[in-house]
């Protein structure tokens, strides 16, 4: 009788202990990072980007809710809200109400929130910025002279020690214009390259497009800068839609093609037009057929 | 003469007995359930089938390249083993034009069945591009049906003739359809001599325009950049599968027609002995050719592929994919290769085995492909993930399968399904030797 107690009270404490576990779901730690990117000087937009670690790996999250700010997480500076994609990504383009916040300051602070979901607590990021700006010329024999600026007290002062690339649009990528892959600025704020790809092909009238970019500064984040320049050699796109081929319009398959298809359709088709005829030659026979005669 | 009347009064065309009605009212009913759905097909259009952006042929494509495969036997039968005169094959010559005319008849239709706007097919011909292989199948198909139907028409003249001469005619309708057909037909020696003449040219024409249409229906296929199509392999891969396919359908077709009609002195043991032989003959080179389609792709296992192949050999395909292997090929072959397996009996299941292995594998060739495209899916509903057949889609592919059934079962009850004046002529040479 003891025995079954004994067993009644440890089965019983087991089941308590299984749903008081089981009742306690363990979220997984969710990774928010931001970044800041600037086009041209011109298209500002904030990037967040999520990661968790899940079946042992790191992988992006998708479908996490998250809320910009610009300066603090208050309900006044928020600049927009996003999901993240398949990518874990979610991008704002900072909107033109918060100007007034924007030109405040020369150092500005950007806050990212994440809503809390069933698999991961809400959690927050930030990025401190300086605002600056990369301006890009070009000088004889083909050089580039990108300057990078930052905005101090009121105007633009040229920084040392930033690393940038320069860089060329080749085919949706980008391509280095000499063998350095990286440069770093002068004391002038300045980096100079030397543009040593003669016979890349350019538009119709010879130009490419060179890119001097900063890429994930921990003080400036992600800048880049274009600039179009007639350096290439000029590409001039021949149609081929009025062309033959085996890929063109109706109408216009190549002629062997044509000459080839035809003779055997013709050559087919005579036969059972011959064949044809030979019943009907049979019919006739068969017309002319009198009773009584032998077969 | 006696021997003469005997043959004549065996192979005549004979009413349809209880059984034969039953079967011909299932096969209508098949084929008017088919007919529904596909009038709800017309009127809602094709989104009442599971057909989406990426699997956007389904069963419909693979019933077409079911149909093409499974006429060309009529090129093999009555073409090749005439060409090289064989003759214990003159008893199935018929049994094969039949199938080759029903099937290409079904071809057709099916494709049209799968277009969204069928009322559009003339702009095919108006603006087809002659570049693209779907104008060279409407070509092939056509010219192939005209010769298959010739084929068919030419050696039957003089068996409409001595059916016209029989005394106990079976019906005015009958008679007169005989009469439409072949009442010019007077076994004159200038029309025997025309007709076997026309006879030797179909035969020698349909061979080209048979690897023709189902090179073509292949390259519907292999002319496109997709994982699994893109194969210099898939012509002659295609010949060889729809020759066993073909013959496979031989041997079932002889079985139920000597069954049916009790034609057990004209379809012989031997005659499935050697369709056997023959059946086993194509299992290998059909074995060869998937060996050549499999191996080499699985041997590099490009990335590209990689999803397609494993599907097959060990994912969510991979039931059908062994299944169809092995009911089309390897269990034929081990029935068949065993003198006892080339016995009626176990030769009709081996045969019927070849056509149920081979329309999955038709299934397999058309589906899994159009699921693996080579840009990764994105942002599409689950449903475009997968492929089932929705039920109007099975209905109209079964209510298919049935008319080619149903085409069959006509032409044996109108027509000799054996041919008379040529099973007479060789038994009076067989009785001068």
């Amino acid at each position: 009788m003891r025995k079954i107690k004994y067993i009644i009270l440890t089965i019983g404490l087991i089941l308590f202990l299984t749903e008081v576990s089981l009742s306690q779901v363990v979220k997984n730690k969710l990774i928010l990072g931001l970044g800041y990117f600037n086009n041209n000087n011109q298209l500002q937009y904030l990037k967040a980007n999520t990661k968790a670690k899940i079946n042992g790996k790191f992988q992006q999250v998708a479908d996490i809710h998250v809320s910009f700010y610009i300066s603090s997480e208050d309900p006044g500076n928020l600049l927009g809200k996003a999901v993240t994609n398949e990518k874990g990504i979610a991008n704002l383009f900072i909107p033109p109400s918060a100007k007034s916040v924007w030109n405040k300051s020369a150092k500005q602070s950007f806050l990212v929130v994440s809503e809390p979901t069933k698999e991961y607590d809400g959690v927050h990021s930030n990025f401190d910025l300086t605002k600056s700006r990369i301006q890009i010329d070009t000088l004889p024999d083909r050089k580039i002279a990108a300057t990078f600026s930052e905005f101090r007290d009121s105007a633009w002062v040229a920084v040392k020690g930033v690393d940038m690339k320069v860089t060329v649009k080749r085919l949706g990528g980008d391509l280095n214009v000499s063998e350095t892959p990286t440069y770093t600025t002068d004391s002038l704020g300045v980096v100079s390259a030397d543009f040593k790809l003669d016979k890349l092909p350019g538009d119709s009238a010879g130009n490419l497009v060179i890119v001097a970019e900063v890429d994930d500064n921990d003080i400036y984040g992600n800048l880049k800068t274009e600039r179009s320049v007639p350096w290439g050699k000029s590409s001039k796109y021949v149609s081929t839609f009025n062309q033959r081929s085996l890929f063109a319009r109706r109408g216009w398959s190549p002629l062997w093609l044509e000459w080839m298809a035809y003779s055997i359709i013709v050559a087919v088709w005579g036969v059972l037009l011959f064949l044809f005829l030979q019943i009907r030659k049979m019919k006739k026979l068969g017309a002319g057929y009198k009773a009584g005669q032998s077969e | 003469m006696p021997a003469r009347q005997k043959i004549i009064d065996d192979l005549l065309p004979k009413k349809f007995g209880w059984k034969g009605t039953v079967w011909v009212i299932v096969l209508l009913i098949f084929c008017v359930v088919g007919l529904v759905a596909y009038i709800l097909q017309l009127s809602k259009g094709l989104v009442v089938t599971s057909m989406r952006d990426y699997a956007s042929w389904g069963i419909y494509i693979s019933n077409f390249v079911f149909f093409v495969a499974i006429s060309l036997v009529g090129s093999l039968i009555t073409a090749v083993l005439r060409l090289t005169n064989v003759h214990w094959s003159t008893p199935l010559t018929r049994i094969a034009e039949i199938i080759a005319v029903s099937a290409i008849t079904f071809a057709s239709i099916i494709i049209v069945v799968d277009m969204g706007r069928p009322e559009r097919f003339y702009n095919l011909f108006t603006h087809g591009r002659l570049q693209s292989p779907i104008v060279w199948d409407v070509v092939v198909i056509t010219t192939y049906f005209f010769i298959s139907l010739l084929l068919l028409y030419l050696p039957l003249l003089a068996d409409l003739n001595i059916m016209l001469q029989i005394k106990k005619r079976p019906g005015n309708l009958l008679n007169k359809l005989y009469s439409f057909l072949g009442s010019f037909w007077k076994n004159t020696p200038e029309q025997i001599k025309i007709s076997n003449r026309s006879i030797q040219i179909l035969s020698i024409t349909i061979i080209p325009v048979a690897f023709a249409i189902h090179t073509v229906t292949s390259w519907l296929f292999a002319t496109t950049y997709r994982p699994g199509w893109d194969s210099t392999n898939f012509g002659a891969y295609f010949i060889a599968g729809a020759f066993l396919v073909g013959s496979g359908a031989v041997l079932v077709a002889m079985y139920i027609f000597r069954r049916a009609y009790k034609l057990d002195k004209y379809i012989t043991t031997d005659h499935f002995d050697r369709m056997g032989k023959i059946v086993v003959m194509l299992a290998l080179v059909y074995l060869y050719f998937n060996v050549n389609e499999f191996l080499a792709p699985a041997f590099k296992m490009k990335k590209s592929e990689e999803g397609y192949l494993m599907g097959l050999f060990t994912g969510a395909y991979s039931r059908i994919f062994w299944f169809a292997l092995s009911t089309a090929i390897f269990i034929p072959i081990l029935i068949l290769i065993n003198k006892k397996g080339r016995r009626p009996f176990p030769a009709f299941i081996a045969g019927c085995l070849v056509v149920i292995g081979s329309w999955f594998k038709r299934y397999l060739i058309v589906t899994p492909t159009l699921l693996n495209p080579l840009l990764p899916m994105r942002d599409v509903p689950d449903s475009y993930r997968h492929y089932f057949p929705s039920w109007q889609e099975w209905a109209i592919a079964m209510g298919s399968l049935a008319g080619m059934m149903l085409i069959i079962t006509i032409f044996a009850r109108l027509l000799p399904i054996i041919p008379i004046q040529e099973t007479i002529d060789e038994m009076e040479e067989h009785e001068k030797d």
